[in-house]
């Protein structure tokens, strides 16, 4: 511990967190409100690498679970007395539920079928949202009575801490046995069933995780906006979004995640002047990494610094 | 008694329109094993070019129709030279992975057509005026001719596919390929110039769907991702790179969905057809007549 | 050891972002001392991409640049900040939010969809923020009001709600569908949104008192493709007319209308018709189609209608869409009320803006005291805003009622003919 303790990384940890930490003080509302956005979106971009790039499946629906988080949340809050926070864990319990109706079937098959299946739970999703647009206001958005806080600060914070805490247990988890299991199954599966590990149950495991998380920072980020809308928690536009952060951040790094949904989300933002076209710039951008540096940027750097 | 022509009809047209719009995203699973999910992309070009064409440079529905298809063919070039290519070539990239790096560069190019559309055109909805004006009576049944036209030449371009692919040199190669694509140095050809071939196939049926659909149901660039979901169900539901699986699997999936709207409700369309897709890829999940 | 080891190069080029942001927080907003002739900034929030959507930001310009050529308000330049919504709650939100609490604006004029405006009404609640809707109609909008003055007195409905744009298609199709065409069923056909219940409510009222009897009622998906089953089922109704309530969708239902032929004409509300280009996006199919509006070129409702709509016309080569007169009036009556209450404060705007009455390019414009069943929505009828009906005749929009305003006879497209 105490070799980690002097070592370079941990101080730039510490000295991030801490930047992170005293921003509020001098950045506007309007830097932090994007930061707020940032820090949920990288929760949803490290669950996803958690089952993409350890467990090797191509999830297509990461929107399934963080929408079944986000509506099951803002539908409690709208039609029963429940207090706030009853709906978040309740929401994030109804994406675990949901995530175990999904990998039961869904794990037996692999590739673009497992793909398919994941793409078509979102489908599916969004049809119910469609069709019972009564009840969760359709394609545009369900208006949620509560919000977390009114305040830029605190929205900020409830961010961060939530984002710093999921992201420890992720990584924790990516490195513990567990973590290395599932990177043996998603590089070979033969082999690691071979050594003895029940693959599905591992797996199962890590679709229960990103559920938990994914469908928490679902509900938390509602009650941010104080709206429940499609194109924010469930649309597939959102869901390659998430997918395009993890893979420029850099896959099984966990932590990559989080840095390329920053860095999205920052540059779609620097990027508002240019008006519409600013979604296609960040597709090149992302295009052009994916095809000349396809570690990502932290995937990158650690090769690099395993090179020497 | 209407009603069950209404269905007949309305089935076999939507449905000739989503075997059209399949066949060309199956063929190139088939022969060079890319899952191109930019397809909707290409569609939407087609469309839009077509509309373009027609509404503002004030060129004839079919003239502007031929350069709609040509900008669908266009489009599949430069998908297969700037996105599937350098994945296929890149040393950087390990074999086992290169299936996901298709997967989501396509996807991310998908976004950049769907983008650029919007950006040029505006993501209003678009429609292409009728091939064939008027209507016909089909059994009791008012449908417009041009929807009918539109299974015709649907049928007609399945059953030249077909012929291409059995009896020209050209097409047995393509079939070579598919089922062993180093048989096919055997029979004289380069794989370089099958996949260039079968490229442009592609873009050809994408190019005409896309432009068949714009005269029916029109486009917009927000239809992009749709309709690249659409065809993605129908070629795992009839087992991917099955060019007869996925005309069966467009078929089923076009009457479930016209049952749908007719027998209960147009808003559950989709509904029955993604759940009976669950059931099928969960009990045979190569699909209907895929090969494992 | 190497537990720790990516996440540390992980932060550190997190580091490097942060530090990076940093850098753009030197820009901390001027702070507000507003000088004497310091700028006055008005936000206007609409999808830019929508036919609707851009209707609203057009109009804020065009009110803009009038009010700043005529010496502002109160000697103070306005200065419009413009935010995209993208059709989105969220994106709505997350605007309204920068449009206050980074852009300071005094009062936030839009936005088309209702569900969007609902969304970001309680934002204004919160943030006490004046914010004039002009673009969405769902009754819930001053329902909240009415419900809850004391934090939603901020909002104010500077529109037609859908109950009221209800009795417009009524007393217009009595007047031509009934008298003109003697049709005696139709059917309601309405895009599944916020803005079409109480629109279908107040339709099922009072269509068959204006002589239409309900034969069939379709609320069919704002995502729908394939037009032909629910027209096909219309056709089996016998109906002589589909009464409409679209505004999100609107040229597929109408292209496939026209190409199937369906037996019924299309008429009621379908916002998309407003707009000129609609002809073209069509390629001409909407030949025959009537809809209601709240102002249309040609239509002297007051002195102020016909030059606002051509100079719209004029500026942005297509017509002005209802939104754009609701919205250009809204920039007027927050002119008034800023004049009259000499301030920019909220609470003080919210009692100068309650008191408003203005005759505007619609009508008289005043809104409902805070007790009355639409509290702080506009007034509807004789005398204010009654709004107008217009038909696609060859490639022109039509006014073939109110009978004053009027500039054209109601034809029929050329497969109906009018039952006897």
């Amino acid at each position: 511990m105490s070799k980690f303790l002097r070592s370079y990384r941990f101080w730039i940890t510490v000295v991030a967190i801490a930047f992170m930490a005293i921003l509020p003080i001098k950045a506007s509302g309007y830097i932090l409100g994007v930061l707020t956005m940032a820090y949920y979106f990288g929760v949803f971009a490290m669950s996803w690498d958690l089952l993409f790039g350890y467990a090797g499946e191509v999830n297509f629906g990461p929107t399934f679970l963080i929408g079944l988080g986000a509506y099951g949340a803002g539908m409690l809050n709208s039609y029963t007395p429940l207090p706030m926070w009853l709906c978040v864990i309740a929401g994030a319990a109804i994406a675990v539920v949901g995530g175990v109706a999904l990998a039961l079937p869904a794990l037996r098959l692999r590739g673009p079928y497992f793909g398919l299946m994941t793409l078509v739970a979102v489908l599916l999703l969004l049809q119910f949202i469609v069709i019972f647009a009564g009840s969760t206001g359709g394609e545009i958005g369900l208006a949620v009575p509560d919000v977390l806080s009114i305040s830029t600060d605190a929205n900020y914070y409830y961010a961060l801490v939530f984002m710093l805490i999921s992201g420890g247990i992720l990584f924790a988890v990516s490195r513990s046995p567990l973590g290395l299991i599932l990177q043996a199954t998603g590089q070979d599966p033969i082999a690691a069933q071979a050594m003895g590990f029940n693959i599905t149950k591992h797996k199962l495991f890590a679709f229960c995780l990103s559920a938990f998380f994914s469908g928490l920072a679902g509900a938390l980020m509602i009650f941010y906006l104080g709206t429940a809308s499609v194109n924010t928690v469930v649309d597939l536009a959102v869901a390659i979004q998430i997918i395009i952060a993890a893979v420029l951040g850099g896959r099984r790094t966990i932590i990559g995640g989080a840095l390329g949904a920053i860095f999205l989300i920052v540059a779609g933002e620097l990027l508002r002047p240019i008006g519409e076209l600013s979604n296609f710039v960040v597709a090149t951008v992302a295009l052009l990494v994916l095809l000349f540096v396809p570690d990502g940027f932290l995937g990158a750097v650690l090769k690099r610094r395993a090179g020497l | 008694m209407t009603l069950v022509m209404q269905i007949l009809v309305d089935g076999f047209v939507i449905s000739s329109l989503y075997a059209l719009g399949a066949i060309g995203f199956t063929i190139i699973f088939g022969v060079s094993g890319v899952l191109n999910l930019a397809h909707g992309g290409i569609l939407v070009v087609a469309a839009m070019v077509a509309w373009y064409m027609g509404a503002n440079l004030g060129l004839g529905v079919y003239p502007a129709c031929l350069v709609g298809i040509l900008a669908g063919i266009v489009m599949a070039y430069l998908t297969y030279y700037l996105v599937v290519s350098p994945i296929e070539r890149s040393r950087r990239i390990p074999a086992e992975e290169k299936e996901i790096f298709i997967l989501t560069a396509t996807l991310l190019w998908g976004i950049m057509i769907q983008e650029m559309l919007a950006y040029i055109f505006s993501s209003n909805p678009i429609s292409v005026p009728r091939l064939v004006p008027g209507i016909t009576n089909v059994f009791g049944v008012h449908t417009p001719t041009n929807e009918l036209a539109i299974g015709v030449v649907s049928w007609l371009v399945i059953l030249g596919l077909w012929f291409f692919v059995n009896k020209t040199r050209f097409g047995k190669a393509i079939l070579a390929a598919s089922i062993n694509p180093r048989g096919v140095s055997l029979l004289g050809f380069e794989l370089s110039s099958i996949h260039r071939l079968v490229w442009g196939l592609y873009g050809l049926l994408a190019g005409l769907a896309g432009v068949l659909l714009a005269t029916f149901i029109g486009a917009s660039p927000t239809n992009v991702g749709d309709l690249t979901a659409s065809a993605f169900i129908i070629v795992i539901l009839g087992g991917l790179g099955s060019v007869p699986g996925s005309l069966l699997a467009a078929y089923i999936i076009g009457f479930i969905e016209t049952l749908t709207a007719y027998l209960s409700d147009p808003s559950y369309r989709t509904l029955p057809a993604l759940f009976m897709l669950i059931i099928v890829i969960y009990l045979r999940p190569q699909g209907l007549f895929g090969r494992r | 050891m190497k537990e720790y080891r990516k996440s540390g190069r992980g932060l550190a080029l997190g580091a490097g972002l942060a530090l990076a942001l940093g850098a753009a927080v030197g820009f901390s907003p001027i702070s507000a001392h507003a000088a004497a002739k310091a700028p006055i900034k008005i936000g206007v929030i609409a999808p830019f991409s929508a036919i609707d959507g851009i209707s609203i930001v057009n109009a804020a310009e065009m009110a803009t640049d009038d009010i700043n050529a005529h010496g502002g308000i109160d000697g103070r330049k306005i200065e419009l900040l413009k935010y995209d919504d993208h059709a989105s709650a969220a994106d709505g939100v997350r605007a309204f939010q920068r449009a206050v609490k980074q852009d300071h604006v005094v009062a936030v004029v839009g936005t088309f969809i209702s569900e969007v405006a609902l969304a970001v009404e309680p934002w204004a609640a919160r943030l006490h923020e004046p914010f004039l809707i002009t673009g969405a109609a769902s009754d819930q909008i001053t329902n909240l009001v009415r419900e809850h003055y004391a934090q939603y007195k901020y909002v104010f409905h500077a529109n037609l709600n859908s109950t009221f744009l209800g009795d417009v298609v009524c007393a217009q199709s009595h007047a031509i569908l009934v008298k003109d065409f003697h049709y005696k069923t139709a059917v309601v056909m309405s895009e599944n949104a916020a803005w079409t219940k109480p629109l279908d409510d107040e339709y099922l009222k009072c269509l068959p008192k204006a002589g239409l009897k309900v034969v069939d009622h379709i609320r069919f998906s704002p995502n729908t493709t394939d037009f032909t089953p629910i027209f096909n089922k219309i056709e089996d109704t016998h109906a002589n007319v589909i009464i409409t309530g679209i505004a999100h969708v609107g040229v597929k239902p109408t292209i496939q209308w026209h190409d199937q032929q369906v037996p019924a004409l299309l008429a009621g509300w379908s916002s998309q018709a407003g707009a000129s280009t609609f002809w073209k996006d069509t390629n001409g199919a909407t030949e025959g189609v009537i809809t209601g509006n709240l102002g249309a070129p040609g239509a002297a409702l007051t002195p102020k209608s016909n030059p606002f709509s051509s100079a719209y016309v004029k500026r942005y080569k297509t017509t002005p869409a209802y939104n754009s007169y609701t919205t250009f009036d809204a920039f007027y009556i927050l002119k008034d009320a800023i004049e009259r209450a000499h301030s920019t404060k909220a609470n003080a705007l919210v009692s100068a803006l309650e008191k408003t009455n203005y005759v505007g390019t619609i009508g008289r414009e005043q809104f409902y005291g805070r007790t009355a069943k639409y509290a702080h929505g506009f007034k509807f009828g004789k005398g204010y805003v009654t709004g107008v009906a217009i038909q696609w005749q060859d490639g022109q929009q039509k006014i073939i009622w109110p009978t004053h305003a009027a500039t054209a006879k109601p034809i029929l497209p050329k497969w109906l003919k009018p039952k006897k």
